[in-house]
């Protein structure tokens, strides 16, 4: 239950003390602006929301939030946060991480979160390179790049983030940019608010380890606004096809909104638990279930 | 650089401060983000041209709130950030590890010259006078502010030679 009452709440309330250490020009710094904004614009108060994270350079955004944090273990960020919310449904939860995060190491742990549609917003800020182990190729690394563990260049196709979690059937795809702040805060404000699982991809450029067509300049390049294209955000098979242009496109928006969301897994613990409390022992006889009389 | 929902031929004089004012306020967030960037990267000259900076866009916007307040009062603002976005803040990537203060410098003359190019390209949609002679004023601080960081750069020696790419570890095999 939210207890935010009637106080306005400003983007600098969901900001940490702590002070970033990614390299200055790193797209995560206008990422977290996004979530400050958008936190904001949701206003519940940052002792009611939990902020999970994997490992690596985006995985660090917790701490510069006032919300609760979790930088956690490589790839687990979403099991941690689906823990978190079942155990205590109240708060609003949103997990992070980057791309190798969330596609390569976490990789298993999407399907399940989207069959159960777990009310958990989750934001990959995907710069297709593992960079801060300085530079490795990434899950969604473009085929043919040559980083110090692809000499010769990549042989493997990447990941498409956005088509493999349309494919598990996510209520809620949107990707977004540092390109362009105030959309990106607006489209993580909507994924908060879509009741389950919604998903973010952010294209946040690397500017240490990343290519120049991937830094803001090549970026806008290629970006259009899915809402300038006509795209309705409720015609899975059109986001789907939009979808396939991840890499030499960059569209910006939600490609998908179900718009007749599923229960989420949380209304179905809930309502499994009334049900079964019907017949439950009362509490104080619990323990007739296990002596014999 | 972007403006949405912002109606020129439209724009009031209330509004058009209050745009202006934004615009100064989000160019000195960003360049406060800017300074702190570099300090926690040990570049305290770049720090320190980056705080020059939000001393200047903060002066700007004070003067700017002084005007409206004097003619608006405290009538409610129907302009809000969401409507703006990098109209004279660098871009998110001007900043980089070890930047020289001349880097820093070139980042905030970028920065002015998009600035006044925003207020040129508006002119012509302008319709109220008093707003149209504000952006005038504003296009032309623009210019002003550019011949003030080119002062700034005019004293500074040449630089190093180096690179920001000199101080970027190799990448590294696992």
């Amino acid at each position: 239950m939210s207890t935010t009452g009637t106080l306005e709440y400003t983007p600098k309330d969901y900001k940490s003390d702590l002070k970033p250490i990614w390299c200055p020009g790193c797209g995560d710094f206008s990422v977290v602006q996004g979530i400050y904004r958008a936190l904001a614009a949701i206003g519940r108060p940052p002792h009611e929301i939990a902020f999970v994270s994997g490992i690596g350079c985006s995985s660090r955004i917790p701490g510069y939030t006032t919300a609760y944090g979790f930088n956690s273990v490589h790839g687990r960020a979403l099991p941690i946060a689906q823990g978190i919310k079942l155990a205590n449904p109240d708060l609003l939860v949103l997990a992070a991480g980057g791309d190798g995060d969330g596609f390569s190491i976490g990789g298993g742990h999407i399907a399940h979160l989207i069959r159960r549609n777990m009310d958990i917003t989750y934001i990959v800020m995907d710069n297709q390179i593992y960079g801060l182990t300085k530079g490795q190729l990434s899950p969604t690394s473009q085929k043919g790049r040559v980083t110090c563990t692809s000499r010769y260049g990549s042989m493997e196709e990447p990941v498409n983030p956005l088509l493999y979690v349309l494919a598990y059937g996510a209520g809620f795809v949107a990707q977004a940019s540092p390109t362009d702040l105030v959309g990106m805060a607006a489209t993580i404000e909507e994924a908060i608010r879509y009741p389950g699982f919604a998903f973010v991809n952010v294209q946040s450029p690397c500017v240490t380890y990343g290519e120049e067509a991937q830094q803001i300049k090549g970026l806008k390049a290629i970006s259009e606004s899915l809402q300038s294209l006509g795209h309705n955000p409720a015609d899975r098979l059109a986001a789907m096809d939009l979808a396939q242009q991840y890499g030499q496109k960059m569209h910006l928006g939600v490609f998908y909104r179900n718009p007749e969301p599923p229960p989420t897994y949380g209304d179905l613990v809930k309502e499994r638990q009334t049900l079964l409390s019907k017949d439950a022992l009362p509490k104080e006889r619990i323990l007739d279930l296990f002596i014999k009389k | 650089m972007a403006i949405q929902g912002i109606d020129f031929a439209n724009l009031s004089l209330k509004d058009a401060l209050d745009l202006a004012i934004l615009v100064e306020d989000e160019a000195q967030e960003r360049y406060e983000e800017f300074a702190t960037q570099m300090d926690q990267h040990q570049t305290p000259h770049a720090a320190q041209f980056f705080r020059y900076m939000v001393k200047n866009e903060a002066k700007h916007g004070q003067e700017l709130q002084a005007r409206r307040v004097q003619r608006f009062g405290d009538a409610p603002r129907s302009v809000t950030r969401a409507m703006i976005f990098d109209i004279e803040a660098p871009d998110y990537d001007a900043a980089r590890a070890f930047m020289s203060p001349r880097k820093a410098m070139e980042a905030a003359l970028a920065s002015e010259v998009k600035a006044h190019a925003f207020f040129v390209s508006a002119l012509p949609a302008l319709k109220d006078s008093e707003v149209r002679a504000l952006f005038e004023e504003l296009r032309d601080e623009e210019v002003e502010h550019q011949e003030m960081v080119q002062l700034e750069l005019a004293k500074l020696p040449p630089d190093s030679g180096l690179s920001d790419e000199d101080f970027v570890d190799e990448p590294a095999a696992q």
